[in-house]
């Protein structure tokens, strides 16, 4: 059975106030449950193109879909909020003055004990449930990334961005955390597209490796 | 040799000599509540203990509401959107701080006072027969609580601009992502992130408003700071103001504690978070109406209407501005800015290099422990202050010496360098921060060391913190009203004296001159504080020189 395409680039040019395009003519169907990794170096536009999918930055020219409807062209753009697509970042940007605990449950939505259940299930499968009462600056950055995965996946995102997310951890945490996300990912069918510079990140993880080169995809 | 080792060795003493004459006026204060209390006490304790406290609690609800409510929406509306006249009210709402709240109350009355300006203004344009009172009553708790809004919530303001400048952009958008509107990321992202920041101005804001004595005499409202006044020069009885001022001080002293616990359990700060621009919304319509209209207010209560009233007064009356009195008051408010500019400014340069230079972890709590007398209020720091030198010239008599400290210029400075040290100690702190701990190291290699290394290397690369203490210490100083009145020496009149007693009595219109004054003084800092906001933002130059 063809799977269903759960998010649809067409022609997406990108500039920052109208200079070069740091995007140019990106054209991508991802599959649902397919993992997705975009290569490339610094500056090639990789990140921009995440902020494009969630809504973060206004898109110049061409069209975003996410299971076949549009959530942003050159005149129209879903915000953020209402997109359902899930971000990981490099930095961490877990909210500092919430416990782990209140950082997972913070965008599901539901009754107390359905939000407060599920949260502790998360932490549970990134094994990192023994600090459900610790505030961010007390775990390490290895433990603060394997939360903002979680916190991430909460919501039950159509589609999840992770932007670097493995870059600031030692390799043989590196290794361990691509493993398990890689496996909750398939687990729970999620759509990922991952953004990297690292082959072995991309390697590791993903279905389908995709090269951006000077804002185009290199084929 | 010998000098290099005894101005180390002196350098080593200075704080612990600083931090004894800081705390001795508050223990002597403190110390009141353990003799007997006499029959004023008992008085006062019976029928107006209890008015002292709900008016204080009443004026510090009330204010923080307001100067939260103007501080915060205010700095996050110039933050993150773009309105008609953004530019202007990023600065200008910090104008008000240089109007002491004592010359906002003298403006307010005379312009909302039955016969006040505005009433007479609106009667004569609608051309009323019978004169018509538009505005209600302004010397009351209420306009008290207008008074100390308008001049007090620029600390609120600043520090929660200061917190939205550096806010991590990624947290705010990860809330964002995770499905909060705009709005709800500031009410549960943005203000949860900045609150040990608004709970920092609001300490401030209190302890400014419980020190306040100047506009609550004026609206005649029973406070502590009028009570420990009354009770001292009415019924000449020292030690029930003391007792009472005691009380004050731990009234002050339980919400530094909590503004101190509150921002310890709040470990706000986001780590590894990477500088980004942030998205400034251009407001249109209604929007962009509402939000010039919301920022002008404050500034048009806060400075612009008193200061036209103040003008009003100089223009209308054909006063004689420069007469001898205020040429006078002008020269002595001056002189005693200057010196205990200089001097606090010298004292904050030594301690904190004595500090870096010693490497001494004890010096450095006590350089901070220093900075807490900003939050002892100036009337009780001026009884201490008496009472220390009361102590002292017993000794000095003891010792058949020819000089007498009390009512001396040396009880203003005292106090000034006190009240003013956390001011100077901040600046020069954050000027010395900048100095790579790298220079020392090779200076001392070069057999630069002491004294030397002080003159040569420290003094010149900490030059514009340290002018930049002393014109912030000059202007509070000349602003400062309570210790002033209690410590200057007889028939010795300075700017903020003068203003207060032509208002005390009903002299309004000569207040203007000293006023105006005063308030010229207090813009100084503002010009700094607008400079030192706009390069706050890290990477700021990075991004207008386009370089990330």
């Amino acid at each position: 059975m063809e799977k269903k395409i759960s998010l649809s680039l067409s022609n997406i040019k990108h500039s920052y106030g109208g200079s070069d395009f740091i995007l140019n003519d990106i054209n991508l169907d991802v599959s649902e449950g397919e993992i997705v990794a975009i290569l490339g170096s610094s500056g090639c536009g990789k990140s921009t193109l995440l902020r494009l999918i969630t809504g973060l930055e206004k898109l110049n020219y061409g069209a975003i879909e996410i299971y076949g409807k549009t959530v942003a062209n050159k005149d129209f753009s879903t915000p953020p909020n209402h997109r359902n697509v899930g971000l990981v970042l490099q930095e961490k940007v877990l909210f500092p003055h919430l416990s782990v605990l209140e950082n997972v449950k913070f965008g599901i939505k539901g009754k107390k004990s359905f939000r407060t259940k599920k949260a502790i299930d998360l932490l549970n499968l990134f094994r990192v449930d023994q600090y459900v009462n610790s505030y961010p600056n007390n775990i390490s950055g290895g433990e603060q990334q394997r939360v903002a995965i979680a916190r991430a996946i909460a919501p039950d995102p159509q589609i999840l961005l992770m932007d670097e997310p493995f870059a600031s951890l030692d390799e043989d945490l590196k290794k361990d955390l691509r493993h398990e996300t890689k496996k909750i990912l398939n687990n729970n069918n999620i759509t990922c597209i991952l953004v990297t510079h690292d082959i072995e990140d991309a390697n590791s993880m993903a279905d389908r490796i995709i090269k951006l080169k000077d804002g185009k995809i290199d084929n | 040799m010998f000098y290099n080792s005894l101005f180390e060795n002196s350098l080593k003493i200075l704080p612990i000599f600083l931090f004894l004459l800081f705390v001795a006026p508050v223990i002597l204060v403190l110390s009141s509540l353990f003799y007997g209390y006499s029959e004023n006490w008992f008085h006062l304790y019976n029928y107006v203990l209890s008015e002292y406290i709900i008016n204080s609690i009443f004026l510090i609800i009330g204010v923080s509401f307001f100067v939260v409510l103007i501080g915060v929406l205010s700095s996050w509306l110039v933050t993150y959107y773009d309105f008609t006249g953004k530019s202007f009210f990023e600065w200008a709402l910090i104008l008000p701080l240089a109007v002491p709240p004592y010359i906002l109350a003298y403006t307010f009355t005379e312009i909302f006072d039955t016969y006040g300006s505005a009433n007479i203004l609106l009667n004569n344009i609608f051309l009323l027969e019978d004169k018509k009172v538009f505005f209600p009553n302004v010397r009351n708790i209420y306009g008290a609580i207008a008074v100390f809004s308008f001049t007090l919530y620029p600390y609120v303001y600043l520090v929660s601009r200061m917190a939205f400048i550096n806010q991590s952009i990624s947290i705010i958008e990860a809330g964002r992502v995770l499905g909060l509107s705009r709005v709800g990321a500031f009410f549960k992202l943005s203000i949860p992130l900045i609150r040990p920041a608004i709970f920092a101005g609001l300490a401030l804001v209190i302890m400014e408003t419980l020190s306040d004595f100047g506009a609550v005499e004026h609206f005649a409202i029973a406070t502590f700071t009028t009570g420990i006044f009354r009770t001292w020069f009415g019924m000449y009885d020292l030690q029930t103001a003391m007792q009472l001022a005691s009380l004050l001080l731990i009234f002050v002293t339980v919400f530094l504690v909590i503004e101190r616990i509150s921002r310890k359990k709040a470990s706000f700060v986001s780590r590894n978070s990477l500088y980004k621009k942030y998205d400034i919304i251009k407001l249109k319509g209604y929007n962009n109406f509402f939000a010039m209209l919301f920022c002008f207010t404050p500034i048009f209560m806060g400075f612009i209407l008193p200061i036209t009233e103040l003008l009003n007064w100089t223009i209308n009356y054909k006063l004689d501005f420069f007469n001898i009195d205020f040429l006078e008051s002008s020269f002595n408010s001056l002189l005693l800015a200057i010196i205990a500019a200089l001097l606090c400014t010298m004292i904050s340069f030594l301690v904190n290099f004595s500090a870096r230079f010693q490497g001494n972890k004890f010096l450095l709590s006590l350089s901070s422990a220093l900075m807490l007398g900003y939050a002892v209020p100036g009337l009780i720091l001026a009884i201490g202050i008496t009472q220390l030198l009361t102590f002292l010239d017993n000794y000095i008599e003891f010792f058949k010496f020819n000089f007498i400290l009390t009512g001396s210029l040396i009880g203003l400075i005292i106090a000034y360098i006190i009240k003013s040290y956390a001011l100077s100690n901040s600046t020069i702190e954050a000027s010395f921060q900048r100095v790579s701990s790298s220079l020392d190291d090779v200076s001392k290699t070069l057999n630069i060391s002491g004294i030397k290394l002080m003159y040569k290397i420290h003094f010149p690369l900490v030059k514009t913190g340290l002018l930049t203490s002393i014109l912030l210490v000059g202007s509070e100083v000349i602003k400062e009203l309570p210790a002033t009145l209690i410590l200057r020496p007889f028939n010795f009149e300075t700017l903020a004296v003068s203003a207060y007693n032509y208002a005390s009595e009903e002299r309004m219109y000569e207040a203007a001159a000293p006023s105006i004054a005063i308030v010229i003084v207090g813009l100084l800092p503002i010009v700094i504080l607008s400079r030192i906001i706009k390069n706050s933002r890290p990477g700021e130059e990075l991004w207008k020189k386009k370089l990330v």
